[in-house]
């Protein structure tokens, strides 16, 4: 084994007392979760996407971008407290996802209609990616902005000795009451069903009336709308710039992956897990190390477990 | 059939703009014969995640230009005007590489300016060196860049281990000051090539004085929360703590220690993110008591520094910075190299800059007092000067407190942090 | 005119005016421009014996690139090795990275396989990223590795001008071009399409589908990695952000895909396309409209996948044949 060094595992040296220490792992664990939850949320729109279309959404971060844009935005002009905002983000989102899928991604479809895998719309999601980021690059500039004096900014609950972050918190039962209201919709609602059969299985779907088109243009508009969701979570506390929608980018799909396409509680379980790796990883090593574990495990589950925790596996 | 010859039609232009573009390279650009100019080539990160400190500096190099050409230009040139020419190098080594290469080849500039990022800024001289152009360094400050052996380096910036040096003198002499012993140190640095200079000056530095290390961390400056590593600081439980931060990450990294309660007796920054205005802005009350070392504040006690701050201000909508003030400062010694060198002659402007003794005109708003270069082109005098953010009754604002020399008068460091 | 005399002589023709250009063109930046386009010409090439004939899309390739490009720069600044030794080396340990990277994922299908390779590459590029030290070979981490530019020389694989930088990418192209060529007209080339479009027909008639696409792998990756070497020496200055990079794998993928991956001509095509539209709107953009360049960029990858999705190799080979049929009466079916 060839010895190796610069920047593995230093980190905290001292032992504090037996419940000092399980109680900083609980505190960790639950950071890890709450993150994670908003992780969730954010792939939980592309798991939508992925599941009814069955293609990559490169576009996926630069769709969160667009959404954090929309609640600043929204929040700065009216003054409304962010998670009001959410009034004017989801339609708002859910309207540009609809078209974006409608006049640019669906010629595409139309053409490949006898291709299994439309390889094609990846590198048009690409082309929007590329498209967004620096479209706003140009609008907005460079600089890095927040919601200075929003209400929830830097709040935080004191619990048995920890300290949880309130908008984390309230990005927390954001996820949950999403994630439950898409579930409802794809399993109580007639349009929900419709787009359930037609990602298990277009032509069937089709021959039973259903519209495979309109189906993607509204699987589309869902997920944006979800990704605005996410948006508006992460606004009060985090920075909002151009590129901020590369460092999700990537991480939804593995939460996607890890989760399960298509499986909605496999996206918030499989965010909070890259959460909790994240948090509780990050003490025991070089924060810059937990990146490749996260890696790592993604690969794991790719070999031994395609499907994701709760995911079918889709042999197309 | 009728819908395919249209597309045809267009492949065809297609086609032919695939070939006719290679053939566009052998259309070589005459060079300008005109009354003669200076040709300056700057290159800097204007797309990307250094974008707003890259356009801070080209706007402080803009204002210097304009001043020059304003006063009459290079009056040993008879009246030379200076034309600025900017790249974008998205922060990417290898497009400054390629950058400094079209610039010296296509645009036949006399100088070349650059890059903010050091990483950036290393291979770019190498290029500037092969084909004898003089390359002026404003903010880059990893050593190693003067110390390549190049002829045509010139640095105006200290380097970064004259920056660590310098931040240790400080926690002896708040030590000092203050009557406090500080005994445990903790290392949070970007994971990029200025944090890990940085690093290493400082472990070698913590070695020398005694320091107890408890935290050396690298952070990828993309993380997305901050909290994991708030909550290792607070456990490690420095005395001080040392930061290396770009602008997104000094202002997450701030306001996460502010949620989770992290205290250390203080907080030394080293510029760069800190020093950025949007930090100020964006971390608020949180940044309040940190140190940050800089090489110019804004009351530095020099003639001029008020009105060109004001200037800069009015125009652009924000101070200026430490860096910016390197980037003005660079336009004004170019300036007294060539009328010195009275040619455009790479070498003539070589040996010119190489001779600078610079005491005197608005260079001088510089913290130090003289601009000269050694051997190796590093300017002798690059001094630094620690600030603590604090609000004095007109808001958070950056008060110089060190050395004691350049202390604004009347205030007193606040240490331990409250 | 015989049919092989039409389609060898185009290609004469190009490679007579290759050969010829860098008389004419006298700017070192367009040289530096001409460089970069054969050597993306040369990585889309390598690419598509994985992404093109094997019927997969591998969004990794930056790996191999990065290996290859280490490994022969930390021989020769550690160990004085020639580049070119480094470069067979770091083929060597490129192809044996790409074989264990695919003998787990090409039983996976579509997005889940190019998601893997995503996570490999990106995997890679985080460990040498934080790596200084990897036993006696300094790696340096983040702040990459300098060649310093003194001494030259063929053995150094160093030189002052760009001149054979030049004409060594351009042999590099060429090379690998006639090697697609060869193996598309040989078994693995009809094994690795059949296996690529209908897998099961292909094993059922007892074609080792696997195998094949093992073998378009490692000599994909070999290839990759030289021109990691070639990159190194070039541009003499690595780090893992400028050689790794994802910008990089997906660059790769998406001008072979443009251009039309399956053919030959379509990944050189791409690249003839694309690079200049990449280099030139950075250069009279850049400063002014930052980011322009890649918004054009975007917008000229979904106009052409919008309209022609199997890639522009597909009309302009019509256009060509129609061409040569109007100007030499008709051959027989092309």
């Amino acid at each position: 084994m060839m010895p190796v060094t610069g920047g593995l595992p230093t980190g905290v040296r001292q032992r504090p007392q037996l419940e000092g220490w399980m109680l900083f792992i609980l505190e960790d664990t639950i950071n890890g979760i709450l993150m994670g939850s908003i992780y969730g949320l954010a792939a939980l729109g592309l798991t939508v996407i992925f599941g009814v279309l069955k293609v990559i959404n490169f576009a996926h971060g630069s769709l969160l971008m667009v959404g954090m844009y929309v609640a600043y935005w929204a929040v700065i002009l009216t003054g409304l407290h962010p998670y009001l905002a959410l009034v004017i983000v989801v339609p708002v989102m859910f309207l540009f996802g609809y078209f974006l899928q409608d006049i640019i991604i669906k010629p595409i479809f139309k053409a490949e209609k006898d291709v299994r895998e439309p390889i094609t719309v990846i590198i048009v999601t690409t082309g929007v990616w590329y498209i967004l980021d620096n479209l706003s690059l140009l609008v907005f500039g460079p600089q890095y902005r927040n919601i200075q004096d929003n209400p929830l900014r830097g709040k935080m609950l004191e619990v048995v000795g920890m300290l949880l972050s309130v908008p984390k918190l309230w990005g927390f039962f954001a996820a949950l009451l999403t994630a439950v209201a898409i579930y409802w919709f794809f399993q109580k609602t007639r349009t929900g069903r419709a787009i359930r059969a037609t990602s298990l299985d277009r032509e069937a779907a089709s021959l039973q009336g259903i519209n495979q088109y309109k189906v993607y243009n509204l699987a589309v508009g869902i997920g944006t709308a979800v990704a605005g969701i996410a948006g508006v979570s992460l606004v009060p506390f985090y920075n909002i710039f151009p590129s901020v929608g590369v460092l999700f980018d990537i991480k939804c799909f593995i939460i996607v992956v890890l989760g399960g396409l298509g499986s909605i509680g496999g996206a918030l379980l499989g965010g909070m897990i890259i959460g909790v790796v994240e948090s509780v990883g990050a003490q025991f090593m070089a924060a810059t190390w937990t990146e490749a574990i996260v890696y790592g495990l993604f690969l794991v589950f790719l070999f031994l477990k395609p499907s994701g925790l709760f995911g079918v596996k889709y042999e197309w | 059939m009728r819908e395919r010859n249209i597309w045809w039609k267009a492949y065809v232009c297609v086609l032919a703009f695939a070939f006719v573009c290679p053939m566009a390279f052998l259309v070589d650009r005459p060079a300008s014969a005109q009354p003669k100019v200076v040709k300056v080539g700057n290159i800097l990160p204007l797309s990307g995640p250094s974008a707003s400190v890259g356009q801070q500096n080209k706007y402080s190099q803009d204002m210097a230009i304009e001043e020059i050409n304003a006063a009459g230009g290079i009056k040993s040139l008879g009246g030379a005007k200076i034309t600025m020419f900017y790249a974008d190098s998205e922060s990417k080594p290898e497009k400054g590489v390629a950058e400094a290469e079209r610039l010296i080849n296509t645009e036949k500039v006399h100088l070349l300016t650059g890059c903010w990022n050091s990483a950036v800024t290393y291979p770019t001289t190498a290029v500037a060196e092969r084909y004898g152009i003089p390359f002026i360094v404003p903010v880059s400050v990893a050593d190693k860049i003067t110390e390549q052996g190049f002829k045509t380096v010139f640095r105006i910036a200290a380097k970064d281990s004259w920056w660590t040096r310098d931040q240790f003198v400080f926690i002896n002499d708040l030590q000092k000051e203050f009557n406090m012993k500080v005994g445990t140190l903790a290392f949070v640095y970007e994971n990029g090539d200025w944090g890990k200079g940085f690093a290493a000056g400082w472990n070698k530095l913590a070695e020398k004085g005694g320091y107890k290390v408890v935290l050396d961390e690298p952070y990828p400056s993309t993380a997305t929360d901050m909290s994991p590593l708030a909550q290792k600081i607070k456990r490690a439980n420095p005395d001080v703590l040392l930061l290396v931060s770009n602008a997104a990450d000094a202002i997450l990294i701030t306001n996460t220690m502010a949620e989770y309660k992290v205290k250390p007796k203080a907080i030394i920054a080293s510029g760069g993110g800190h020093a950025d205005p949007s930090f100020l802005k964006a971390a608020g009350k949180n940044a309040q008591h940190i140190f940050d070392i800089v090489e110019w504040e804004t009351d530095v006690n020099k003639p001029g520094v008020q009105e060109i701050n004001q200037k800069f201000k009015s125009k652009y909508g924000y101070n200026l910075a430490g860096e910016s003030v390197d980037a003005y400062i660079a336009m004004y010694v170019m300036v007294d190299a060539l009328e010195r060198a009275k040619s455009l002659d790479p070498k003539a402007i070589r040996d010119a800059l190489a001779k600078t003794k610079l005491t005197k005109g608005p260079a001088m708003i510089a913290g130090y007092d003289a601009i000269e270069f050694d051997e190796t082109g590093q300017n002798k005098y690059a001094a630094l000067v620690m600030v603590q953010i604090n609000d004095i009754g007109k808001g958070m604002e950056r008060i110089s407190v060190w050395p004691k020399g350049a202390r604004r008068t009347g205030y007193k460091p606040v240490f331990p942090i409250p | 005119m015989g049919r092989n005399t039409i389609r060898i002589a185009p290609l004469l023709l190009a490679g007579v005016i290759a050969l010829g250009l860098p008389l004419a063109v006298r700017s070192a930046t367009y040289l530096h421009i001409l460089v970069l386009l054969y050597l993306y010409a040369y990585l889309t090439t390598s690419w598509n014996l994985v992404g093109g004939f094997a019927g997969v899309l591998p969004l990794g390739h930056a790996a191999f690139v990065g290996i290859g490009a280490y490994t022969s720069t930390v021989l020769s600044l550690q160990y004085g090795i020639s580049p070119w030794i480094g470069m067979i080396i770091g083929g060597i340990l490129a192809t044996i990275v790409g074989v264990i990277i695919g003998l787990p994922t090409f039983k996976m299908r579509g997005a889940y396989f190019a998601l893997a390779t995503i996570a490999f590459a990106e995997g890679i590029r985080v460990m040498v990223e934080n790596i200084d030290n990897l036993g006696p070979f300094r790696l340096n981490g983040p702040r990459g590795l300098q060649i310093p530019p003194l001494k030259t020389g063929f053995l150094n694989f160093m030189f002052a001008t760009k001149e054979p930088y030049y004409y060594i990418i351009l042999f590099m192209l060429a090379g690998v071009l006639l090697l697609t060529y060869a193996i598309s007209r040989s078994k693995l080339g009809h094994y690795l399409v059949a296996g690529g479009e209908e897998p099961e027909a292909a094993m059922a008639l007892g074609v080792n589908v696997a195998r094949a696409k093992l073998i378009a792998m490692a000599i994909s990756s070999f290839l990759t990695a030289f021109a990691g070497t070639f990159w190194a020496q070039f541009t003499l200055f690595i780090h893992p952000k400028s050689v790794m990079s994802l910008d990089i794998s997906f660059e790769i993928a998406f001008i072979a895909l443009i251009g039309g991956r399956g053919s030959i001509a379509g990944p050189v095509l791409g690249a003839l396309l694309l690079r200049p539209v990449s280099d030139l709107s950075r250069i009279y953009f850049g400063a002014k409209l930052p980011g322009l360049h890649l918004i054009i960029f975007g917008v000229v990858l979904i106009l052409v996948m919008l309209y022609q999705p199997r890639g522009l190799q597909e009309p302009l080979t019509r256009a060509y044949r129609s061409i040569t049929k109007k100007l030499f009466g008709h051959t027989e079916a092309a």
